[in-house]
């Protein structure tokens, strides 16, 4: 509070400006503008007269609620003719979630412009035949209490939207026009061109680089193919994108076989009339119009199966630093990534148990006990290794192939050093599996499933993405229980597999001291994940 | 697929559910009679203990739930030699109890698979934890070994201090948080709400064990804590583990300190500081506490103005005019209007990143609104309100705190029915009665050369022409 400077005049002149332009909004505005209310002499009196919050307002019907007994919750399914799935689940309470899962995003981009996917994201919502323009929607959104959703990941599209179940009807009619009506005006393409730009150029601002790596690191693992494709739309590509192109690629890939409709929280039948009014009965705007889709063109479905290459990714630049005085050095990030399995795989769970156990974070997260704490990359690395700012394990999966990886972090002088600690540590996967360990990571992954689970909208997902792969959800209770089966000697199994792959590694920031590829792979055949050229007491363990 | 929930990143849903989530009620058109209505969420089931402690639950049947101690307690209890103790004392509370050290608790909890966390407001405490449902017992008994026989070692009292010191340098990061801090400052300048709750500097180098303790026993009294449970909880086994583990909180003796009313003062802070590319301002009247049946029509007003910052683009398709007139003109950066409320006073304003039209669109407010305004903002505020109560810690939050500040917890055809009963009308009344030609309370951060002085703000509270 030490400087009080009060700029008066300058702001003077703006000010009146500002009044005079003001004007206009408060005659637009005021209705009562000739009337002007009076202000009551007394206005202790004003308020509301109503009892107290911490005293029952009289006159409100007495509630009959719900209990655990009287409740049930199941799936059910339907198909209909046209091949459109539709699954659904009852739920405590008075919102539902409901949506469209469409088997569609960046892997299937190979004969589009990267970029598709993430345009198609950001124009959601937007105009469609019906609503003329996206606040029709958010108004029509506003009087049943929703808010609305889209996102795009590598291979799957969420569209979704929760809001009160009584009104479903209209949710559903919200949901099957921005879906397969959109109008994709040249204005909003304009709008969305702007969005992206705006977004990359967020990304390259920020010191967080976790969304740009994945990126790299998927770019590594299966390069130029399906799941290697960029998620994010490549600059170059941003004025290609145009709503011809858009609209080719929905309707190869937003047809009723590759969908699934699921809603958490509503009644099934209903559900499937207003489904079948709005998706069947009303067609596509692309079926109904031919000239919003390119003439002649074969840009049909990428059926082809994920080829894992393995490989080096690295961008060497500058990487924003974290503001105020956080006491953070400059970073540099690298991620190694090995080949795991498809969600479908018998070894899938093990791979999960096995990122549980490796665990990790940031050296200087919040929170209290229960952060995994006791994970391999913090007992190992981060506990022991000051110069290690971050090191997660992450395992990404999907219906033909899955990546794991570990992401680190820690100033550019340590990037050797990085490479070899993370390098030890995934040979030192497939070493042995101490019981008490084992156990936590098991129960650790089955209460974070269960979680989850609490939230309305991860069950929607859950049911949708299951129901989309294989036509039917298992219940937690599976996974419960498939976790518990977990033993040491599927670990080290799954373990051995996914060090049998040949590496991916992304790196950005100042990376100079990476070490090469190809020494890296030789770690991780090392018995002692020991990289050659690295200094003896790294090996000591 | 448990895929998805495994790597925790889906990030549709995680935005879905910030804002959003359940509570409850189906109605159903044809309940016969009228003065019962179906509501489709558990009921809160509360049993007083004779010590006084509250024991209140929503059992949903998951196989999870969220168990936690809210106890009437904050830095509004400090005095200006004290102030900060609250907080540190959250800071010891999982540095070891006398029945089991740091790294056994930590081993404990990790191993359960479960979560702790604890937070310190100006005036509630709260400890809680998340975790499977059979683990339930365990997570009341270390909770409750963690209030009531924590060690408060003197070594990590010592360590503590500069984890306190270098996270109060976060928080001077945090210009938002900053510019709150000193809008508390100044609107209740020489009361103790007026007083940060991570506390001074010295105070964080000072506070001693003594101090602590001192704290612990004025303050963890029986009739003061709240302990919380949603998910898989069953009411009957929760009394009988407070009954069991929370027996030391009676035998605390003294009487509950007194609350004074903090006045609330209009006045003005600036610091000015060029070199921060935004200026942060928080303006704001005083509103009302808790219970004040004021409090659901200033919510509403509330959630007229909205929130709005530039990611949002033009304010089109925003239901408060005023983000659609900011966005328009360009003027600032972001605002979102408040209404933060204590037990017996409140601040019901907006925090900005540059001045114009919020004083016109105050007054509006206090003179001419619309009914289909009114509806639109009733509406949000549901969904707001509403939408958040999915999971099981949202909802024991929600439990715990009600708990708290109205000794019930509000059934939610009750809390609709209020929201449904205000009219612009209501809106105008409570808005002349806490707004209009009443004197602001100011704070502003930053490169704030422009800011209008206190007098000229003053005047834009009302009109000449009323």
């Amino acid at each position: 509070m030490a400087s009080r400077v009060v700029g008066f005049q300058k702001f003077g002149t703006r000010f009146l400006a500002k009044q005079a332009k003001r004007f206009s909004w408060n005659s637009r505005h005021f209705a009562s503008q000739a009337d002007p209310p009076k202000i009551p002499i007394d206005r202790s009196e004003l308020g509301c007269k109503q009892p107290p919050l911490s005293e029952p307002l009289p006159g409100v019907p007495t509630p009959n609620y719900a209990t655990v007994k009287n409740h049930n919750s199941e799936t059910k399914y339907t198909v209909l003719p046209n091949g459109l799935r539709i699954a659904s689940e009852t739920r405590f309470g008075q919102f539902c979630t409901v949506g469209v899962v469409i088997d569609s995003g960046s892997r299937y981009e190979v004969a589009y412009p990267s970029g598709v996917s993430h345009f198609l994201e950001k124009l959601a919502f937007n105009s469609t035949s019906v609503y003329s323009d996206r606040e029709k929607i958010m108004t029509e959104l506003e009087n049943h209490g929703g808010i609305c959703d889209c996102q795009s990941s590598r291979d799957t599209f969420v569209y979704a939207i929760s809001a009160d179940s009584r009104g479903l009807d209209a949710v559903s009619k919200i949901l099957a026009e921005v879906v397969l009506r959109p109008q994709i005006s040249t204005e909003e393409i304009d709008i969305t061109r702007q969005a992206i730009q705006f977004e990359l150029e967020t990304l390259g601002m920020r010191p967080e680089q976790e969304t740009l790596l994945m990126d790299m690191i998927h770019a590594a693992a299966y390069r130029d193919n399906t799941l290697g494709l960029p998620k994010l739309c490549p600059a170059p590509n941003i004025p290609k994108i145009d709503q011809k192109l858009l609209f080719t690629y929905l309707k190869n890939h937003f047809t009723p076989s590759r969908m699934v409709i699921a809603g958490v929280g509503v009644d099934h039948d209903r559900l499937v009339e207003s489904v079948q009014k709005y998706f069947v009965d009303q067609k596509p705007v692309w079926e109904e119009n031919d000239e919003l889709i390119l003439p002649g063109s074969s840009l049909n479905v990428d059926d082809s199966v994920a080829q894992w290459t393995g490989g080096l990714v690295q961008e060497e630049c500058e990487i924003p630093q974290f503001a105020g005085p956080s006491g953070l050095p400059e970073l540099a990030h690298v991620v190694l990534g090995l080949e795991s399995c498809s969600h479908q795989d018998p070894d899938f769970i093990a791979v999960c148990v096995l990122n549980m156990m490796m665990g990790g974070g940031g050296s200087f997260s919040a929170g209290g006990p229960g952060k995994g704490m006791y994970t391999r990359l913090y007992t190992n690395v981060l506990n022991r290794y000051h110069w290690m700012y971050n090191a997660t394990a992450y395992n990404h999966a999907y219906l033909d192939s899955g990546l794991f990886c570990i992401h680190a972090s820690a100033p550019p002088t340590h990037v050797r050093e990085l490479v070899e600690v993370i390098t030890r540590e995934m040979v030192a996967m497939a070493g042995s599996v101490g019981n008490s360990e084992l156990r936590r990571a098991k129960t650790q992954l089955q209460s974070m499933l269960l979680m989850n689970l609490e939230s309305r909208p991860v069950v929607f997902e859950d049911l949708a993405r299951q129901v989309l792969a294989t036509g039917q959800r298992k219940s937690p209770k599976y996974f419960i229980e498939a976790i518990e089966n977990i033993s040491a000697d599927d670990i080290q199994r799954v373990a051995q597999r996914l060090l049998r792959s040949s590496p991916a590694v992304a790196a950005r920031g100042d990376v100079s001291k990476i070490p090469q590829l190809r020494d890296v792979q030789s770690g991780l055949m090392d018995p002692n994940g020991r990289i050659p050229g690295s200094r003896h007491r790294m090996s000591l363990r | 697929m448990a895929f998805q929930l495994v790597r925790l990143s889906s990030g549709t849903l995680r935005r879905l559910s910030k804002n959003a989530n359940q509570a409850p009620l189906r109605w159903r058109s044809t309940a016969a009679n009228p003065l019962i209505r179906d509501v489709n969420v558990p009921p809160t089931c509360i049993t007083s203990l004779n010590s006084g402690l509250r024991v209140a639950t929503e059992d949903t049947g998951a196989p999870t739930a969220t168990v936690g101690l809210w106890i009437d307690a904050g830095s509004r209890y400090e005095t200006e030699q004290t102030n900060g103790v609250a907080h540190f004392l959250e800071h010891m509370a999982f540095k070891g109890t006398s029945k089991r050290s740091q790294t056994d608790l930590e081993l404990e909890v990790e191993n359960m698979g479960a979560h702790l966390n604890a937070y310190t407001s100006r005036e509630q405490t709260v400890f809680y934890a998340k975790c499977l449902k059979q683990d339930v017992p365990k997570a009341v008994e270390i909770l409750s070994d963690i209030i009531t026989n924590s060690t408060l070692g003197s070594n990590e009292i010592e360590r503590e201090r500069s984890v306190i010191l270098r996270e109060m340098q976060e928080v001077e990061t945090n210009l938002q948080e900053v510019t709150f801090d000193y809008l508390h400052a100044t609107a209740y300048q020489e009361t103790p709400l007026g007083r940060t709750i991570l506390g001074p500097t010295e105070n964080i180098k000072s506070i001693s064990r003594e101090d602590l303790q001192d704290y612990i026993k004025t303050h963890y009294k029986a009739p003061r804590v709240v302990l919380a449970g949603a998910g898989g909880v069953d009411h009957n086994e929760l009394v009988k583990l407070a009954e069991t583990h929370l027996k030391k909180l009676d035998t605390i003796d003294g009487p509950v300190p007194e609350i004074k009313p903090c006045r609330f003062t209009g006045s003005e802070v600036r610091l000015r500081d060029d070199s921060i590319p935004l200026a942060h301002i928080a303006m704001a009247v005083e509103g009302c506490g808790w219970t004040d049946p004021d409090n659901i029509p200033l919510m509403v007003a509330n959630t007229l103005l909205g929130a709005w910052d530039r990611s949002q683009g033009g304010g089109a398709n925003n239901a408060s005019s005023l983000a659609a007139i900011v966005a328009e003109d360009n003027c600032a950066h972001s605002f979102q209007s408040f209404n933060t409320c204590y037990k017996d006073t409140g601040l019901w304003g907006i925090y900005f990143n540059m001045v114009w039209n919020i004083q016109e669109a105050w007054k509006k407010m206090c003179t001419s609104l619309t009914e289909r305004d009114v509806i639109r903002a009733r509406n949000l505020l549901k969904t707001n309100m509403l939408l958040q109560l999915d999971g099981t810690t949202p909802i024991c939050e929600d439990i715990g705190r009600q708990m708290l500040c109205y000794n019930r917890r509000i059934p939610i055809n009750e809390l609709e029915q209020r929201i449904d009963s205000v009219t612009a009308k209501d809106i105008m009344n409570v808005c002349m009665k806490y707004i209009y030609d009443k004197c602001p309370a100011v704070a502003a951060v930053g490169p704030v050369e422009q800011l209008p002085d206190y007098n000229l703000i003053r005047s834009g509270m009302y009109w000449l022409r009323l």
